[in-house]
């Protein structure tokens, strides 16, 4: 995986929840409920402060999985988003090469 | 779904872990809509009260828990195994109070276990959960994440959790546990993430338990999560980076309604459920709230006293027919001879007093406080009431007080009124060396279930919050600690304003500039800031210092009480929670003066044991009433008006004496020169910040100098304001003053009182004030005038009542210096009551000829005492006890062996380990040893040849062969040893003399520290304490000394003013440092030990003089010190007179 990390734009339905993504200069549709979690950050190491009323996005960092169709294609993508607070702004920081089992597993529950 | 309440919740007293405070929080769920809420702090009910009272203020229903480690039997006994959270059931569904006393006895029950652990069993919860009355189970039990089934489900086994999960619903009583569904959105398969909540989801469908949904809260909003990590390590004692378990996420904040229903959505839809199951989940959620909204004054007894039992005191008829006739009893005892007027008076003020008592329900309160004084009594131990307490006619009848408040017109209403919304309370002075006695006699006689200690909650300063902080960030413990001492007195949440703007902070401020752009490692600025975050949260509870709960046998079904470091019970409630639970304490405080005191007196008996010889010693009449036969002085029947104690503390020698031994006292007593008892009153009361701040001092003076006419608003205020001058003083002159010109009653113009300074009320008391004033015929002048002083005095004012107590043992104190100095002195070093350093004292005999003897194997005991030398006079001798490093079973033997004839004797019988020894043997405390070899032998050797025979011994091995056998006589040779020994080395200077009582004794016996400076200062051109006296007003000069005390009050004008004292050996110099001096000392005002000071002086008073300081050096730092001439020659007029010209007050 790397350090890949590339700047994608999201929209969002009116209720705010993830509908399209705006990568490399293309439009995807979510073609499945993504899957969000945090990820722990060892603040200490780069934050040089934290004034009163910081500390949103210190401790942990927002990550989505989305899996995303191209329009009107059949094949699905599987990409890694990363959130940031309290910006918003977004990147893709892993491309899946295939349908994870993993990742499939998940969305039907443990 | 709008409505949603959080069941686990920590608070900031939850303490290392929990990081908002309950108004916070409370604030927060309201503003969400929610319509109640819980505090489940770790441990205990910590913040309980808080969170009721800002529950109530919120308007929402409090719910209260508690979040325990659970223990199981593990390879080493009992261990933790994981937390759950109990939730005590409301009045609405269970008998009121059954559950909040359950979850009080349950708490109790979890500090009460093997080991200091804290936690409770699966077989004691689910009998805890059982109403005895009813059998009903009246708690909840929350199994979540975090409790053994949880910890147990996260991971692959099948069968563990499921095996511990049904071991707990057969255990627990029915309807008395759920499942607790919690998501902290942590990384899939993570402890606590959304797969973790499905498990348990599962897990409580297929046992059919109930599940809840929480998010286990540990603060009010998202940024503060951070802080929550440096809790984290703080509690776990660790930098972040090596810890270990670091919530997961940052998501533990109070999520609002909508957030919590899209965790519960996620959850429910990674489980496979549907809209359904979420529905189920929100529901249980508020049922489970439902049934624990408590009901403050049902559940708690919110506002309800509750005093002993008529029987535990004994009480054959009603309480408040026994307090009327043991009252009546003492009036025609105590005021029986007054004329028919005056006693008809006394009489109307009793009735009054006892009809309000009764009225509050107080009177076995009273009683109680009464059986607590007399019982003390009977122990022998000295006690004085403290406080308004000493207002109430009735407490002096009963004998709790000794002020007369007829004879000090003291007002009843400062202390207890039908208006006041708070509960009364009485203070008590012991000797502090009996307290913790006093305490257990208290247990004793009114048993365990209605008596326990109040406790106190730390809170982070300046200080540790840096230490914890720097900690966190894994900083280097040197360092932090150098910037740790820095901090002085101020809170840690305005930690970057100080840097700005302390001048001792300002080579940290340049380091915190320097690491901005230094390259990586360098944290200064995140450390400033997590210091900032860290303020004033609560960080242990400890036994208070003087508060002694009182109850009925209800007490533990409604504080939880867990160990104190004394043994005894303590409550998890402190004194802000005292009024609202209805809880009614006594205030035992241990005073060390009144241990030195009593010390002092026995020292005097045991020295002169009749009353002639006391009477001769002492200088007093043969007849003096207050000796008896045997010698035994009776302090509190000397009369107030001994001419000899009056001088003594004009003449400002007051080191050691109650009160007025702090430079800013010794100056106004200087100046005020006081003549009688009551002089003394208003000068303690005097010393306070309200008279401070509202500038009564130099005006008091004046007047009462006579340079200027005392100055009335009004004549009819002259009745008030007479005794002080004009000078509002006392809280009892504001009332009268209130009073006299709206004509309110005294209690009302007690509560307008209380009210001043007060932002939120003070407008409304002004209204009053003016518009009452205005009908009663005063000129607008006059009310603003009045106003003004009211308004300057704030609530900081003294209680006239108070300040005559605190006078009782200031001039008995100050009697005994002037009399028996040395027996005195001698207590004061056994108590060590003072502000000052033991060290100080040292100074203080020498200037009074006292003699101080040395440390003596035979002739020291394991306190100090008082001795007749051969020249006949009284000198103190050291003690044993002070030396550092002298284990307490080896002064033990020592002491049992007294006397030792040898060397040989001592090594024998003590069996003292070499290193004690050798300290003795440096201490001098062997040379009576060896000069008695010595004169039998006539060896030359010196102590160092004795230090060096000790140090060469062999260790450790108590010389079996020298033990004498079972049965054979010791007999009494001479110290062959000791005569024997070679004269080789050098005497020691008097320099490693006194260098080595310093290390070994925290005291310079044999010569002033400074001794050795002598050469130095007097290149310097140096000028001593005793010398400053007779210097004119405004001459510059230089002083040096050791540093004794730093104080920084708060000043008029906001501006921090430094008092600085320094000894040099002939005295004690106060140096004040304004802010240029400030300025130019910069680090060392706070860090250094030895300074020389350039200054002015400034004349005080007839005998009194200080040093305005212009410049300070580190006398240590030998490099940096000027070269002379040193002294300016500065014009006077260029520094004179900047700033405040108060002297300090000890708060």
């Amino acid at each position: 995986m790397g350090t890949f990390s590339e700047s994608v734009n999201v929209v969002r339905s009116a209720e705010g929840a993830l509908v399209q993504l705006w990568w490399r200069g293309r439009l995807y549709d979510l073609a499945a409920e993504p899957l969000c979690w945090y990820e722990r950050r060892p603040w200490w190491e780069s934050e040089t402060r934290m004034r009163p009323g910081e500390g949103v996005g210190y401790v942990d960092t927002q990550m989505w999985r989305v899996q995303v169709r191209q329009d009107g294609a059949t094949e699905l993508l599987t990409l890694d988003l990363v959130r940031y607070r309290p910006s918003d702004r977004w990147r893709v920081i892993k491309i899946h090469d295939a349908l994870d089992e993993k990742f499939k597993e998940l969305q039907e529950g443990a | 779904m709008r409505n949603f309440v959080h069941l686990h919740c920590a608070s900031a007293f939850s303490a290392h872990y929990g990081v908002s405070w309950p108004d916070d929080l409370a604030q927060a769920a309201a503003a969400d809509g929610a319509n109640a809420l819980a505090i489940t702090d770790r441990d205990g009910l910590y913040g309980a009260v808080k969170h009721v009272k800002a529950c109530r203020a919120a308007g929402i229903d409090p719910l209260v828990g508690v979040d325990l480690a659970v223990l199981e039997e593990g390879q080493n006994g009992l261990e933790v195994a994981g937390r759950v959270v109990i939730l005590a059931h409301g009045g609405g569904f269970v008998a009121p109070g059954a559950g909040y006393g359950a979850l009080c006895r349950l708490i109790s029950a979890a500090h009460d276990q093997p080991r200091g652990l804290v936690g409770i069993t699966l077989a004691q919860l689910a009998a805890a959960v059982l109403d005895p009355a009813s059998g009903r189970a009246v708690l909840t039990v929350l199994l979540g994440p975090g409790s053994p089934v949880g910890r147990a489900l996260n991971g692959r086994k099948y069968l563990l959790p499921r095996t511990k999960f049904l071991s707990w619903r057969n255990a627990m009583p029915v309807g008395s546990l759920v499942v607790e569904i919690l998501s902290r959105l942590s990384a899939p398969g993570a402890p606590m993430s959304t797969s973790h909540a499905v498990r348990m989801l599962k897990l409580a469908q297929e046992f059919d338990v109930p599940a809840v949904l929480s998010n286990a809260v540990r603060y009010s909003c998202e940024d503060d999560a951070p802080t929550a990590d440096v809790l984290d390590a703080a509690r776990n004692i660790s930098p972040l980076e090596k810890l270990n378990d670091l919530q997961p996420t940052g998501q533990a904040w109070l999520k609002n309604a909508a957030q919590m229903q899209s965790v519960a959505q996620e959850i429910v839809h990674q489980g496979g459920y549907g809209s359904a199951e979420l529905r189920q989940l929100w529901s249980n959620t508020e049922q489970l709230a439902d049934k624990c909204r408590l009901d403050p004054a049902a559940d708690l007894g919110w506002k309800q006293p509750k005093t002993p039992e008529s029987q535990v005191l004994g009480l054959t008829q009603p309480a408040g027919m026994e307090l009327r006739q043991r009252t009546e009893a003492g009036l025609n005892q105590r005021f029986g001879g007054l004329p028919g007027k005056k006693l008809l008076e006394v009489r109307g003020r009793l009735e009054t007093e006892l009809a309000t008592i009764s009225g509050l329900g107080f009177d076995s309160y009273f009683l109680t406080v009464a059986e607590v004084s007399e019982m003390i009594k009977d122990m022998g131990v000295r006690r004085a009431a403290r406080g308004s307490g000493a207002s109430s006619l009735v407490n002096y009848l009963l004998g709790i007080s000794a002020v007369d408040p007829i004879a000090n017109d003291l007002l009843f209403e400062r202390f207890l009124s039908l208006d006041r919304s708070t509960l009364p309370d009485i203070d008590l002075d012991v000797e502090s060396a009996e307290r913790h006695n006093v305490y257990r006699r208290i247990f004793e006689r009114f048993g365990s279930k209605r008596v326990t200690l109040m406790s106190m909650q730390n809170s982070y300063r300046a200080r540790g919050a840096v230490r914890d902080a720097g900690l966190a960030l894994g900083m280097d413990k040197a360092d932090i600690d150098q910037i740790a001492k820095q901090l002085w007195r101020f809170s840690a949440g305005s930690f970057r304003e100080a840097l700005e703007e302390k001048p001792e902070l300002r080579d940290f401020a340049a380091q915190v500039e320097n690491s901005r752009h230094a390259q990586g490692g360098a944290q200064l600025d995140l450390l400033v800031d997590l210091t900032e975050r860290l303020d004033s949260l609560p960080r242990h509870i400890s036994m208070h210092p003087c508060g002694v709960i009182l109850g009925d046998s209800s007490l533990l079904n409604r504080t939880p009480v867990q160990p104190s470091g004394l043994g005894l019970p303590m409550s998890q409630f402190d004194k802000h929670d005292m009024d609202a639970m209805g809880m009614l304490k006594l205030d035992v405080l241990g005073v060390r003066m009144q241990s030195a005191m009593a010390y002092a007196v026995r020292e005097i008996i045991r020295l002169h044991p009749s009353k002639e010889a006391v009477a001769a010693e002492g200088g007093h009449h043969p007849a003096a009433p207050f000796i008896n036969e045997g010698g035994g002085i009776d302090l509190d029947a000397v009369p107030f008006d001994d001419e000899p104690t009056f001088e003594l503390i004009r003449s400002t020698h007051t080191l050691g004496c109650f009160q007025i031994e702090s430079p800013g006292q010794r100056e106004l007593v200087g100046k005020m020169a006081p003549t009688e008892f009551s002089d003394l009153v208003i000068d303690i009361s005097l010393f306070r910040p309200g008279p401070m701040k509202s500038n009564m001092v130099k005006p008091f003076l004046e007047n009462r100098a006579g340079f200027t006419p005392a100055h009335y608003a009004h004549p009819d205020l002259i009745p008030a304001l007479a005794e002080t001058h004009g000078v509002t003083v006392f809280h009892e002159q504001v009332l009268r003053t209130f009073s006299v010109m709206t004509k309110c009653t005294l209690s009302r113009a007690d509560e307008f009182r209380r009210g001043l300074g007060k932002p939120g009320v003070e407008p409304a008391i002004e209204k009053y004030f003016r518009e009452h004033s205005t009908a009663h015929g005063y000129s607008t002048a006059v009310i603003d005038e009045v106003w003004e002083t009211l308004k300057a005095f704030g609530s900081f004012g003294f209680c006239k009542a108070h300040g005559a107590a605190f006078a009782v043992p200031t001039y008995q104190s100050a009697w005994l210096k002037a009399h028996h100095p040395a027996e005195f002195l001698t207590g004061l070093w056994e108590h060590d009551p003072g502000m000052y350093p033991r060290r100080l004292l040292v100074a203080e005999a020498r200037r009074l000829g006292i003699p101080i003897l040395p440390l003596d194997i035979n002739a020291s005991g394991g306190q100090y005492s008082a001795e007749r030398t051969a020249s006949n006079v009284t000198g103190i001798r050291m003690s044993l006890a002070g030396v550092y490093g002298l284990s307490g079973t080896e002064l033990k033997r020592i002491l049992h062996g007294q006397p030792y004839d040898s060397l040989a004797d001592l090594r024998d019988r003590a069996k003292l380990s070499r290193p004690a020894l050798k300290r003795l043997a440096q201490l001098g405390a062997l040379d009576s040893l060896h000069h008695q070899a010595q004169r039998l032998t006539g060896n030359t050797a010196n102590r160092a040849d004795l230090i060096a025979h000790v140090n060469s011994l062999p260790a450790g091995k108590g010389s079996k062969r020298n033990h004498p056998i079972a049965g054979q006589l010791h007999l009494p040779l001479e110290d062959v040893e000791l005569g024997a020994l070679p004269a080789v080395h050098p005497a020691a200077s008097m320099a490693e003399t006194v260098r080595t009582e310093l290390d070994l004794l925290s005291m310079d016996v044999s010569d002033h520290l400074m001794g050795s400076y002598a050469p130095l200062l007097e290149h310097l051109g140096v000028s001593r304490a005793d010398q400053l006296l007779g210097m004119r007003n405004n001459s510059e000069v230089l002083v040096a000394g050791v540093r004794v005390a730093t104080q920084t009050p708060p000043m008029r004008g906001g501006k921090r003013v430094v008092f600085i004292s320094i000894d040099d050996g002939t005295g004690c110099v106060d140096a004040t440092f304004f802010s240029e001096a400030q300025e130019k000392s910069g680090p060392l005002l706070f860090g250094t030990r030895m300074l020389l000071i350039r200054g002015l002086t400034r004349r005080t008073g007839p005998r009194g003089i200080t040093v305005q300081a212009l410049e300070a050096w580190d006398l240590q730092n030998t490099p940096l010190l000027p070269a002379p001439p040193v002294l300016e020659g500065v014009p006077p007029t260029r520094y004179h007179q900047r700033g405040s010209q108060q002297p300090p007050y000890v708060a």
